[in-house]
């Protein structure tokens, strides 16, 4: 199947279920209940989880060409601990601002993920380039250090505070209405912006940075921008939803499989995939012990540890 | 003769290791330069250097007496292409692919495929002889193949001079032949210079116009290959002794390293 018909089942079934999705379990209370909760909750949600699944992909499939490394994504390395970090600090001191009418929150994970990118970038450099050992391990690392500072920082809160942080650690899509979507689209449509300009250099970066570079992609210059992006995107996501694990690894690993590895194509399938992988993960958490829900995180981390496992298993046979 | 590349006092450390100091050569259009030395002795660090992977931390390089710390990489790749070493990592795209990315340089964000694009395309294909697999994965390819390719993306990309990392380590005589016929068809027929690194002091000696000796990345000999072919230069450059030979199909003079220890 050439990448145009395979990008065009996934669109097709995207849109399937963005329109099928807000009625699954809805049979309760008369037309107006029901009218009521499906356009101040469950479109919303499902708009709000396609946004951040969408965001969520294409974050990680920036990260897997930038590393040349499946396994390299926000959540593995450590920036979306360093965005809950930011997040939870935020909470904490509990003053709140608002920019340019985006909540403050917002910033304060994106610049945790920033600092957080910027670690891991510094110290794989200074240890001579990117062996895949080397990333994951500081990711895995400063990822264990930030989650002691947020554990730290939810022990000195008082007991509300520390509940809200918990909960929202968890990964959560619920929201009513329309302003959570607005807060967080913005950010995931600059970075796919961003993502589909460079999606050459993206490519190119794929191929090591000796071949970039001798193409004539600035290097360095790319990849700054990228990771300003991306903690931008991650960022507002974790701000919003907390950390959604995996779905950054998952999503553009298999779209690889289906479309191939150009940007082209690859990026907008991702995004898509993205988005309704994060839609049926929060479905499949809203409905399976009814009328109690469970976080959206627990799901994609359930189906992402043993995937993280697979792949793991499967670059080390590569290599060996 | 024109000038093409002008090194004066280069140097580059990393940390404090001296890759390179004071390299100091001037490289004409035409020219087919070899870069000989023994491992470790910054060959590839200049290479590097000129297409703009590492900085250097001392001196200047002028191409086509422009600096080449003034231009941006784009217009450094439209000048100089360059073929690394083989490399671990895995290429996941088609041949046709990884070919068409070189055009990257002659390209804005949103241009399209040109006719000027197809034909570099074509003009590469052809001089490489790598029709045959243009649809095969890049990871399934053999390392003469898989050299052919590297090569035919730095032809596509149009640049007048081309940097080749031991383009000849890892593959057979048969594909070694190979590759240095292409890269002197590349120097001779179509006007490319060439700098070249690389162990085959035979190839050189016969095939390169000028050779670069390095050693402890100072600049040990400099000079046309006719003379390379010493057993002074070549027991200073690799501190081994060397027996002489002529070939008795080309009457061309070849240096073999004596088993004798000194």
């Amino acid at each position: 199947m050439t990448a145009r018909n395979t990008l065009i089942l996934i669109a097709l079934a995207t849109l399937l279920i963005l329109v099928a999705s807000p009625y699954l379990g809805l049979s309760i209370g008369n037309a107006d209940i029901q009218h009521h909760i499906l356009t101040q909750l469950r479109i919303p949600r499902v708009l709000f989880a396609f946004i951040a699944g969408a965001g969520l992909a294409l974050c990680g499939m920036v990260f897997q060409a930038m590393f040349h490394n499946p396994l390299a994504t926000p959540f593995t390395l450590g920036v979306a601990s360093g965005g809950s970090l930011g997040a939870a600090i935020y909470v904490y001191l509990g003053f709140s601002f608002t920019l340019f009418g985006f909540d403050g929150g917002t910033f304060a994970a994106f610049l945790g993920s920033l600092i957080a990118i910027s670690f891991v970038y510094s110290i794989s450099r200074y240890q001579s380039g990117f062996s895949p050992e080397t990333l994951l391990l500081t990711g895995v690392a400063i990822s264990f250090f930030f989650s002691s500072l947020i554990l730290f920082t939810q022990y000195l809160s008082d007991l509300t505070d520390s509940f809200q942080i918990l909960r929202w650690l968890m990964g959560s899509l619920t929201t009513v209405g329309y302003r959570d979507i607005l807060q967080l689209l913005p950010f995931v449509a600059l970075c796919t912006a961003v993502i589909l300009w460079l999606r050459r250099e993206l490519n190119l970066l794929m191929a090591g940075d000796d071949i970039a570079l001798s193409r004539g992609v600035s290097v360095q210059y790319i990849r700054y921008t990228l990771f300003f992006v991306t903690s931008l995107c991650v960022g507002a996501i974790v701000a919003l939803c907390g950390p959604i694990g995996f779905v950054g690894m998952m999503v553009p690993h298999i779209c690889r499989l289906l479309i191939g590895s150009d940007h082209r194509w690859l990026t907008p399938a991702s995004l898509l995939f993205g988005g309704s992988f994060l839609i049926v993960c929060d479905t499949i958490s809203r409905l399976i012990i009814a009328p109690a829900e469970i976080p959206v995180g627990v799901i994609t981390t359930l189906l992402g540890g043993p995937f993280f496992l697979w792949l793991l298993i499967k670059s080390r046979s590569h290599t060996a | 003769m024109t000038l093409l590349l002008d090194v004066q006092e280069l140097s580059v450390e990393i940390g404090n290791k001296s890759l390179l100091s004071s390299i100091s050569v001037q490289f004409q259009q035409g020219d087919y330069l070899c870069v000989l030395g023994p491992n470790g002795a910054g060959k590839s660090t200049l290479l590097k250097v000129l297409m703009g992977i590492v900085s250097s931390s001392a001196g200047e390089i002028k191409l086509n007496q422009q600096p080449l710390a003034s231009l941006s990489q784009k217009e450094l790749a439209r000048q100089i292409s360059y073929v690394p070493q083989a490399h671990g990592h895995q290429l996941n795209f088609s041949v046709i692919d990884f070919i068409k990315m070189a055009r990257y340089a002659h390209h804005f964000a949103f241009s399209d495929w040109s006719k000027e694009d197809q034909n570099a395309l074509e003009h590469a294909i052809n001089i490489t002889n790598t029709e045959d697999f243009l649809y095969r994965q890049m990871t399934t390819l053999s390392g003469g193949e898989a050299q052919r390719v590297m090569i035919a993306a730095a032809v596509c990309q149009q640049s007048p001079l081309l940097l080749l990392d031991e383009p000849t380590s890892f593959l057979d005589p048969h594909h070694q032949v190979e590759v240095h016929q292409l890269i002197q068809n590349l120097n001779q027929h179509h006007g490319i210079s060439i700098i070249e690194v690389s162990h085959d002091l035979n190839h050189a000696a016969q095939h390169s116009h000028h050779i670069l000796a390095l050693k402890h990345g100072k600049v040990l000999w400099h000079g046309p290959s006719s003379e390379l072919l010493q057993a002074s230069h070549l027991h200073a450059l690799y501190d081994q002794q060397f027996v002489f030979a002529t070939h008795p199909q080309t009457g061309a003079l070849v240096a073999l390293p004596s088993e004798m220890t000194q």
